[in-house]
């Protein structure tokens, strides 16, 4: 590699990284700031380490009350997701059945539209359902937003599964379902932990489901809790930034966890393995 | 065990037909070869036999039974893959063993059974390890292994040694023999190669187009092939092939080609006095330089050395014909080559439909 190329790629990668970094390494560093020192500098280190903003926080029961309500609707949201878009994506790549094609067409427009352009007749919905102010109430319409993509990303690595495996497996005497449960599946690791991290951090990061949806504090996921904070004359955002500092660290871990196969089941397909 | 029939059996797509009418009986035990080239149908044939693509139209019949509604796994056969089609996430023996977990045979026995499977074909020292961790053969073994474990009524073969390189197909073909030497299941095995059929089956099913052009055994192929597409598939370097005009000479038959040599026919051939023929010459029955029935001269084109023997392309009447001759004969690009033949040897085909005389 010529030095000059060297050298734009690291200039740029480095530019790249900042633009990620400086926002998450700033908000770690304004949850140990005071109020005042945060207004007058708002991007260096603190003059102060003001530990209580993070302990007080930890030691609380809301934090972890609301992180592990989260928890609860993500993983719930992530299972289903998995679950109902495998079934459906891998129906897509195999079967044949009339009117296959508007299906899955219709699946795919629901990309077009975020959350917020269906609050209101979603609102009517499931407040005729019964399920305001409950779990379900969040996590199902976060499955079904999230069916879009994941059934993409899923019938397009089916369908690069090779066709002998499925006559092979037929011959052997799977039908469908076990061909699914037992070869179809155990190969799709890296698409469903893909699909897994990209509907758990969708969940995770979701604030306007549930703040339309709950009205009981102690049902609030994190998003909501940093309203707390908001009083009527002012917000104390150095317990703003360290609360969320503590919420986004899982999210992080798992990713740094999980990369590898986020990455591998995103270009799967792409080129041939 | 079982015998296996075709009752004109059809495929059609649509509108369009790609098996037209093949009715075929095989013996049990019997190892039977489909070859024919690119397209000719063999593959879907034998699917059909499978059971991986539905029947349009006639029956096809496993141990007397009609399975045309069955599944696969209800016919009982067991089919081994162009591209193995192991699973890759299974080891060795989960591969062998998957059709019998699937079929609720208890555990011990599985072990068992892949054990003893794992034996005939070598694959002990294997059977923890994934596919990926094998080399081609090894796979193609395994493959086959899946197929004996679970002890079918048939065998498929979908021109499974078609990814392996040559050396190591001549070997597997050898395993295959032995295989169904030890095992006596009845086999059908599609490809494209002729030798491969040759050396493996006990009888040949030639297909073109999807329709049988012939059956028979390997040498009555050879020898008495049915028509011009046979003689010109069965045999490597292929049959020469000679336009030429029926003209007995002192009671014999004999045929003129278009530069005016006559070539001597045998007698029981069925030709009459000025009809167009096609006369088929194989390369090893041309010999040099000796004399014979019929002697045919041309200058050499194209010398070929394969050590043991020598091919030759010499033009004869304004074509290319090629001869197959000792690795020793000296010979020469640009030279003229001179090679007889008996005329029992020379194939007569009439011109119009193609079939042998």
């Amino acid at each position: 590699m010529k030095p000059a190329t060297r050298l734009y790629l690291y200039l740029s990668l480095s530019l790249v990284a900042c633009l990620v970094l400086v926002p998450l390494v700033t908000t770690a560093l304004g949850g140990f700031k005071s109020l005042g020192d945060l207004r007058v500098n708002p991007f260096g280190l603190p003059e102060q380490w003001v530990w209580s903003n993070y302990t007080d926080i930890l030691f609380g029961e809301r934090y972890w009350r609301q992180m592990g309500n989260s928890l609860l609707i993500a993983s719930v949201t992530v299972f289903l997701t998995v679950v109902v878009s495998a079934m459906a994506a891998f129906t897509f790549a195999h079967v044949k059945f009339f009117g296959a094609a508007q299906l899955m067409n219709y699946f795919l427009i629901g990309l077009m539209f975020p959350v917020a352009t269906a609050i209101l007749p979603l609102f009517i919905r499931i407040r005729d359902l019964g399920l305001l102010d409950s779990y379900w109430g969040v996590i199902l319409p976060q499955v079904a937003f999230g069916l879009g993509m994941s059934i993409l990303l899923f019938r397009n690595y089916f369908r690069n599964l090779p066709d002998e495996l499925f006559q092979a497996a037929f011959v052997d005497g799977c039908g469908y379902i076990r061909f699914f449960w037992h070869v179809s599946l155990p190969l799709s690791r890296p698409i469903v932990a893909t699909v897994s991290i990209v509907s758990f951090v969708n969940s995770w990061n979701s604030y306007i489901l549930p703040l339309i949806m709950l009205n009981t504090e102690t049902k609030y996921p994190w998003p909501l809790g940093i309203m707390v904070y908001r009083g009527e004359f002012g917000t104390e955002w150095q317990l703003v930034l360290a609360f969320i500092t503590l919420t986004i660290l899982p999210t992080v871990i798992v990713f740094f966890l999980a990369q590898k196969h986020i990455i591998a089941g995103l270009t799967a397909g792409a080129v041939k393995s | 065990m079982a015998s296996v029939e075709l009752r004109d059996v059809r495929k059609a797509y649509g509108a369009l037909e790609v098996i037209h009418g093949v009715s075929l009986s095989i013996a049990d035990g019997e190892f039977i070869a489909l070859v024919g080239p690119s397209g000719c149908g063999k593959s879907t044939l034998l699917r059909m036999i499978a059971g991986l693509e539905d029947i349009s139209h006639g029956e096809v019949a496993i141990g007397g039974t009609v399975v045309n509604a069955l599944t696969p796994r209800e016919r009982n056969i067991a089919m081994v893959f162009q591209s193995y089609a192991l699973y890759p996430h299974m080891t060795v023996a989960e591969n062998m063993g998957f059709n019998l977990k699937l079929s609720g045979v208890p555990k011990p026995e599985i072990r068992t059974r892949v054990a003893e499977a794992a034996r005939m074909l070598a694959l002990e020292e294997l059977l923890e390890r994934k596919p990926s961790q094998l080399s081609g053969g090894q796979r193609q073994r395994v493959a086959m292994g899946r197929a004996i474990v679970r002890d079918p009524a048939v065998f498929l073969f979908d021109e499974p040694l078609s990814n392996l390189d040559a050396k190591l197909r001549v070997a597997m073909r050898t395993e295959i023999k032995t295989l169904h030497q030890k095992v006596a299941t009845t086999s059908v095995y599609v490809t494209h190669d002729q030798i491969e059929a040759m050396t493996l089956a006990d009888r040949i099913v030639v297909l073109n187009g999807g329709r049988i052009e012939q059956v028979g055994t390997p040498l009555d192929l050879y020898r008495m092939p049915a028509n011009l597409f046979v003689a010109g598939f069965i045999g490597s370097p292929a049959m020469n092939f000679l336009e030429a005009e029926v003209d007995g000479a002192d009671g014999q038959p004999a045929a003129r080609l278009s530069d005016g040599t006559l070539v001597h026919l045998d007698g029981s051939r069925k030709v009459r006095r000025g009809q167009q023929v096609q006369l088929g010459i194989r390369p090893e029955h041309l010999l040099a330089g000796q004399t014979g029935d019929t002697v045919l001269e041309g200058d050499t084109v194209v010398v070929e050395p394969t050590g043991a023997q020598t091919h030759i392309v010499f033009t004869l009447a304004g074509k290319p014909v090629t001869a197959v001759v000792d690795g020793a004969f000296p010979a020469r690009h640009g030279t003229p080559f001179r090679a007889s033949i008996a005329a029992p040897q020379v194939h007569v085909f009439d011109r119009a439909s193609g079939l042998s005389l």
